[in-house]
């Protein structure tokens, strides 16, 4: 065994640190990458042109086209378009909605980023589980496993198995193709929903809302199951005659009653008047609430309810405004702010109608409320406003934003390319950053999306994540720190069945994955198995597998995104995650496992 | 058709001020009854009430959470009588305990310290020195326990509608200056106020009903839609939510029920 050297002691102080700032997070994920990349260069552990390889790896350019593609077949609604048609088919047998979002999602998820996939269902199941009162908890968390399962399904299906091709490179070892993971994912896939569907009752929480007490008082019902819909009143003419100034912020919290529009003597409109405005005589208003508020509203107030909007007929025809359910994503910049100094109001011109955590509905001053992920606020607006706000991006639209913005028309295009991009793989065995480059371009060229909506729908978080950690697992290899750390395991542990040792393998992994994230699990795992197993005369190409398919085995601890995005709506807590997440997890492993000998022969 | 509260420090002939406006405007005069109701409808014993009421907090100006419950159970009962109207209370602390309420006549009667301390001494048979210094402990700990919950001087007479000396002006003529002004326009019950009136009684109650289980919470209600804002982890905001749902479920008049996870209480809460 080679003697422990500095520069190897350094990359463990390095590793240990990178592992350090990962579990305390008190510098976000990316920046720890970005810190990698600046100080393994300065230590002389890597070469500044090592450092910086991450950038220009197959890996980075993969995702990025990944990411491009998936905005493109978002942006034509060709995915939107799966929702009706996949619940039609799911009916109200719980085990039915389950299977058919499920599989749904994690065909999506196979392509897709796993976040993206999961949002996109978010909503329809919420309405779902109001009109077939099957507890949003049941159905969450299945749907949200399928989909970090089914980021297994391809090799583009989740970053660590993007990044896998780069890390066997300095091993000059046979890089994997897109499908030949496929099998294995959907092995995964099949045994996750069958855990659910036959020891569902047993894993996931029961608790049901409907079922907790049986009260006759309207505000004590689960008040997520009415929503508001706007209505047109009319203010008497000597409304302010006799009576104190009645602000729009009054009526909002008097009745729970949003003003959307208001009328100006002599012919303005105001739309989404601030809190401040006073309420005048004989003006027209364009309210959202729910009916039994409004009615109270108009008796006590004395105003008119009209039978149909008539004056703002044209602000809420469909095409015009609309009602969208925005939910903060994880990492948003808006987690911990208040709706207050987002300010929604004056920077976009849109009204924040409610916001909904868990089974709690917030009406009554959400201006206050601190955000945290995974609430969802539902926000009135023009069209053409939120649209604004959705490119901000630091909210998950889940309500997908009216048909007129998306371009069903190239629906056509984007499926082609992505043909295009996944044949150049298959049948020409082009390189995948190459394949999947050339689909992007494509969907630009042909007008999908701009090459300015491409470029905005790249998420520089994971693109430094990935690029910067690969560095680190450079220093790792080249400094000989993956090899001593290997051979130190191996005397310790002596001789294993190769078996034993993937399986090993694939636990090492699982738990890294939970406390550091998939991709830093990957950068650091994978050169130190691939020793291993050359060592332990086991197929390295194997043993990075089980890795890059591991870190996707992330469901015991609600780390990853997708389990952090689903656990507010679900109401879940850690124990939850941990108690289904166990039986998920170790499923996982055995299946892994059995599949990679079955087909590998291992 | 007013409520008066007087505010006023030991010896400063509040109380006589107090009863004589009852007696002039037929108005019912409250103090000590107030605590002997909330001892008896929440089964504590007065003289912990009376030292919630009337002793500063203890260290770091923080009031104890039996402190803050207490509080919160005496001004459910002042409410319940300012409900009826009419009333002139001369108990601690009244201007601040009906904040919420807007048609509230504030009064404070003061004296020369000279003429509290012969009071004191001719009542408890002390020398002066021993009156004086009682007497300046006792305003002292009135301007600490009004510090600690209201972050206000008892002595800013921002605080009152009127400062009245007793000195010059005679009781009598003390008297007459606060029922005159008692019978003016802001300090009518009018419909609007009624509501303020409703709201300020159901958010006492819930706020009395939680302060058993739970300190650092705030209540405000306003037409009926009760917010209620609690300091804590969500999982801490759900039993309070339970709770509040149970109280609630046996209120009248409630419209809509919230809890929120705040990071602080609102100055405006009960």
């Amino acid at each position: 065994m080679q003697p422990l050297t500095t520069q190897m002691i350094l990359v463990m102080v390095m590793i240990g640190i990178a592992i350090f700032l990962f579990i305390v997070e008190w510098i976000r994920v990316d920046v720890v990458a970005i810190l990698m990349m600046v100080a393994l260069p300065l230590l002389h552990l890597v070469t500044p042109k090592e450092a910086f390889s991450g950038m220009s790896s197959n890996a980075v350019i993969s995702i990025i086209a990944v990411i491009i593609i998936g905005a493109g077949l978002d942006k034509t609604g060709l995915i939107n378009r799966l929702v009706g048609p996949i619940l039609r088919i799911a009916g109200t047998s719980k085990s039915r909605v389950v299977i058919a979002i499920s599989v749904t999602v994690a065909g999506i998820s196979s392509f897709m980023q796993n976040i993206g996939a999961a949002a996109l269902f978010l909503p329809a199941i919420q309405r779902i589980s109001k009109t077939t009162k099957i507890p949003l908890s049941q159905l969450l968390m299945p749907i949200g496993f399928s989909a970090i399962l089914g980021g297994t399904i391809t090799l583009v299906g989740c970053s660590p198995l993007i990044l896998l091709n780069d890390l066997l490179e300095p091993f000059g070892l046979k890089p994997f193709h897109l499908f030949d993971v496929t099998p294995i994912g959907l092995a995964l896939v099949a045994s996750g929903l069958a855990c659910f569907i036959l020891l569902g009752r047993f894993i996931l929480p029961q608790g049901s809302a409907e079922s907790d007490e049986e009260e006759s008082q309207d505000f004590l019902k689960n008040t997520l199951i009415e929503m508001g819909e706007s209505y047109e009143i009319q203010t008497p003419v000597n409304y302010t005659d006799y009576r104190e100034p009645v602000l729009v912020d009054d009526l909002k919290r008097r009745y729970l009653v949003n003003v959307l529009a208001m009328t100006e003597p002599p012919d303005f409109k105001v739309l989404s008047p601030t809190g401040d405005q006073e309420v005048r005589s004989d003006v027209h208003l364009l309210v959202y609430g729910r009916k039994k508020d409004i009615q109270r509203m108009v008796e006590v107030e004395e105003m008119r309810l009209k039978e149909a909007p008539d004056i703002f007929k044209g602000e809420t025809e469909e095409g015009a405004s609309g009602t969208v359910e925005a939910v903060v994503a994880p990492r948003s910049s808006l987690i911990g702010k208040t709706l207050r100094e987002i300010n929604l109001q004056d920077r976009f011109r849109v009204t924040p109608l409610a916001i909904y955590r868990g089974e709690e509905a917030y009406r009554a001053e959400i201006g206050d409320v601190p955000l945290s992920v995974g609430d969802a606020i539902l926000i009135h607006g023009e069209w053409k406003r939120l649209q604004v706000l959705q490119h901000e991006r630091s909210l998950l639209f889940t309500t997908p934003i009216d048909v007129e913005l998306l371009r069903p028309e190239k629906a056509i295009f984007a499926g082609f390319w992505l043909a295009v991009a996944l044949s150049m793989v298959l049948i020409f065995n082009i390189q995948l950053s190459v394949s999947l480059m050339t689909g992007a371009l494509g969907m630009v060229v042909t007008r999908v999306l701009s090459i300015d909506e491409a470029y905005q729908s790249v998420d520089w978080r994971t693109i430094f994540l990935l690029a910067g950690l690969i560095p680190l697992g450079i220093a790792t290899e080249k400094t000989g720190t993956a090899a001593w750390i290997a051979h130190a395991i191996l005397c310790a542990i002596g001789d294993v069945q190769p078996i034993v040792l993937l399986t090993v393998i694939g636990v090492l992994s699982t738990i890294f994955t939970l406390v550091i994230s998939n991709v830093g699990a990957t950068v650091l795992l994978v050169p130190l198995v691939v020793n291993m197993a050359i060592a332990a005369h086991v197929d390295p190409r194997m043993a990075a597998l089980v890795v890059g398919l591991a870190t996707s085995n992330s469901f015991m601890l609600p780390t990853h995104q997708v389990n952090a995005l689903y656990m507010g709506p679900g109401r879940y807590r850690s124990v939850d995650f941990m108690k289904a997440g166990l039986v998920i997890s170790i499923v996982f492993i055995v299946v892994m496992i059995g599949m990679i000998k079955l087909i590998y022969g291992v | 058709m007013a409520i008066i509260t007087i505010s006023r420090g030991s010896y400063s002939k509040g109380k006589e001020v107090a009863e004589k406006i009852a007696f002039r405007l037929g108005y019912r005069c409250i103090s000590r009854e107030v605590l002997l109701d909330a001892s008896e409808h929440f089964h504590i014993p007065e003289i912990k009430l009376v030292r919630a009421i009337h002793d500063a907090p203890s260290i770091l100006d923080r009031f104890s959470h039996s402190q803050q419950a207490f509080i919160a159970y005496i001004r459910y009962a002042l409410v319940q009588y300012v409900k009826e109207d009419n009333v002139v209370y001369h108990g601690l602390a009244g201007h601040l305990l009906l904040k919420g309420i807007p048609h509230v006549l504030k009064v404070r009667v003061i004296a020369d310290l000279a003429d509290r301390v012969r009071a004191e001494m001719k009542r408890e048979m002390i020398s002066e020195e021993e009156a004086r210094s009682l007497l300046l402990k006792d305003d002292e700990e009135r301007r600490k326990w009004t510090y600690a919950l209201y972050g206000a001087d008892p002595w800013d007479s921002s605080l009152y509608d009127l400062v009245v000396h007793v000195h010059k002006l005679t009781i009598e003529d003390a008297v007459e200056i606060i029922s005159d002004a008692a019978v003016r326009a802001p300090f009518k019950t009018a419909k609007q106020v009624q509501q303020k009136m409703d709201d300020y009684g159901m958010a006492c109650q819930l706020k009395a009903g939680l302060a058993h289980s739970f300190d650092n919470v705030g209540v405000k209600s306003e037409y009926g839609n009760i917010l209620v804002y609690a300091k804590g982890n969500e999982h801490h905001v759900q039993r309070v939510r339970k709770k509040a749902k149970e109280i609630a479920g046996k209120m009248e008049g409630i419209n809509e029920l919230e809890v929120h996870a705040a990071h602080k209480l609102p100055p405006n809460f009960v």
